[in-house]
């Protein structure tokens, strides 16, 4: 049972990661078009928070079971006050960066200006660079979780991250082509909010479950 | 070891030429002979073809090809795409533009007969991809003036920061027989509404066929007080024109200027007794379950792919 309910909050993980990309892009082009210059800092920004979140799970899950304890509440809190702030004060926040690097038409006159890609660069990291990083960092404490119940660390990897990209697969179809067509961004948005504390705190819950005994 | 470095060498160079090499199958605009040339830009795949005298710009979509422009080189001042000339329709709501905004260059079909119209109006255009400039200037012979400036930035970047009002502004921004759903929600139609002179005239072209087209109606209709609908013969467009004020009434054709006074200004290369007859009634029963665009919601792609049956626009 508790196998399913892990799988099943991996994927959500994965849908709440990737299906985010695509909410994020839908904000940004009423302040930036839709030039490729925002797609490049857009998925740039993803796959950094991936990386950065991939290193920040291996740290947390190699510390001492009390201290990684606290790490994971830090990064699930972290994860789900950032959501917030995404979902909240987006458009307050993309307003005051548009205005204060484009301030007129002479600093976009080109899409590789400088005003330009510091814009869609700030407003990526703030908006979405941390709620990924987070997600992100539980990919490795599933891989841990895993061998730590006896799955070869090899398996545990491969699994977890095959479970976790299926997740992503269906978090961007599922967007794109089921949420948006029917819902408003900023619904979706307080959506993404509510499901990410309801599976991190389940996530939380199962990762601090003691793992099985090993088999005599 | 060697070999791999020599294959990954050959790829990037290959792959930097490639450019190159294609923008070099277009020949020079003074070369008489037919041609047809492809590009992949950053935005758009894009075909070049002249046949005769007649060039025309393409844009590959998933429906096929879409005819973007197409420009007589020996009578530039005649538009050969039906709804360009509808455009001009605009004439019956603001007949002295001094200043206006097409969003989407195109082969500047329309810019040319404009800039010859009104030789001290301003025509300015926002265009997003730098090769569809270059090729209206290498292909399709226009010649951007101080009169008629091109920005190269995204059309809706460009209405937030530019200050300037204009008295036509002209949204006919296609990338592959689409238009980006930032461009067709009510807050850009608010922004748009913003940079009009009080006798301005925003002007949209659409397509009809698919619930987008509805949707469309309805949202430049949560903004402008007044719609009117053109439609071109033998074309699936659609142009809207819409102004920000409720008095005069605009909605009653008996009420334009006379299309044979207005019509002198154009020399001859445009029949506004005919365009006046592209009038059709405000689609009001399709309109009613049709969803207004905004920027937190608008499944544009969606809505595009929905097809209508009734696609008779005065049903």
């Amino acid at each position: 049972m508790i196998s399913v309910v892990f799988y099943t909050l991996v994927v959500v993980l994965g849908i709440l990661s990737m299906g985010f990309q695509m909410l994020a892009s839908r904000l940004l082009s009423p302040h930036y078009g839709s030039s490729i210059v925002e797609w490049v800092w857009l998925i740039s920004t993803f796959l950094a928070a991936f990386s950065t979140g991939s290193l920040l799970g291996g740290w947390i899950s190699n510390r001492p079971p009390a201290q990684r304890g606290l790490l994971q509440g830090i990064a699930a809190t972290l994860g789900v006050a950032s959501l917030a702030v995404t979902a909240f004060w987006q458009k307050p926040m993309l307003d005051w960066i548009e205005l204060k690097f484009i301030p007129d038409v002479a600093q976009m006159n080109d899409q590789g200006s400088g005003g330009m890609n510091a814009a869609v660069f700030l407003s990526c990291m703030a908006l979405f660079f941390v709620p990924v990083t987070t997600l992100s960092s539980f990919g490795p404490q599933c891989v841990g979780w895993l061998a730590a119940r006896g799955t070869p660390p090899g398996k545990a990897s491969g699994v977890v991250y095959a479970v976790s990209t299926f997740g992503n697969i269906a978090g961007v179809m599922m967007t794109v082509f089921v949420l948006i067509p029917n819902f408003r961004v900023s619904h979706l948005l307080d959506v993404w909010l509510g499901v990410a504390l309801v599976s991190l705190t389940g996530l939380i819950c199962i990762l601090r479950s003691a793992p099985k005994p090993a088999a005599k | 070891m060697k070999s791999p470095r020599i294959l990954l060498l050959a790829v990037l160079t290959l792959g930097g030429l490639a450019p190159t090499l294609r923008a070099a199958a277009i020949p020079s605009i003074a070369d008489a002979g037919d041609y047809s040339a492809s590009f992949d830009t950053q935005y758009n795949s894009l075909t070049v073809e002249k046949v005769g005298s007649v060039v025309e710009l393409r844009a590959r979509s998933r429906r096929g090809e879409f005819l973007e422009s197409a420009v007589d080189l020996k009578d530039p001042l005649t538009m050969q795409v039906a709804y360009t000339r509808t455009l001009y329709a605009a004439v019956f709501f603001q007949p002295n533009p001094q200043r206006a905004l097409i969003i989407g260059l195109g082969g500047a079909g329309f810019h040319r007969l404009f800039a010859a119209t009104y030789p001290d109006a301003v025509l300015q255009t926002a265009e997003l991809d730098p090769k569809v400039f270059e090729l209206c200037q290498t292909a399709l012979d226009f010649k951007p003036t101080d009169k008629t400036p091109v920005a190269l930035m995204d059309g809706r970047m460009f209405v937030k920061r530019d200050t300037a009002k204009y008295d036509w502004i002209i949204l006919d921004a296609f990338r592959g027989g689409y238009v980006p759903p930032h461009l067709k929600t009510e807050d850009f139609y608010r922004e748009c509404a913003a940079r009009l002179t009080d006798q301005g005239v925003f002007i949209s072209n659409l397509h009809q066929g698919t619930e987008l087209y509805f949707s469309d109606i309805k949202t430049i209709m949560a903004v402008f007080p007044q719609v009117v609908l053109f439609n071109p013969p033998e074309s699936g467009n659609v142009i809207a024109f819409a102004v920000n004020y409720k008095t005069p009434v605009i909605t009653d054709s008996a009420k334009w200027g006379a299309p044979g006074t207005l019509g002198k200004v154009f020399g001859g290369k445009l029949d506004l007794v005919k365009v006046r007859t592209e009038h059709i009634p405000l689609p009001a029963k399709d309109l009613v379950d049709a969803k207004v665009l905004t920027d937190d919601f608008a499944p544009v792609e969606f809505l595009d792919t929905v097809k209508t049956n009734n696609t008779a626009p005065n049903k």
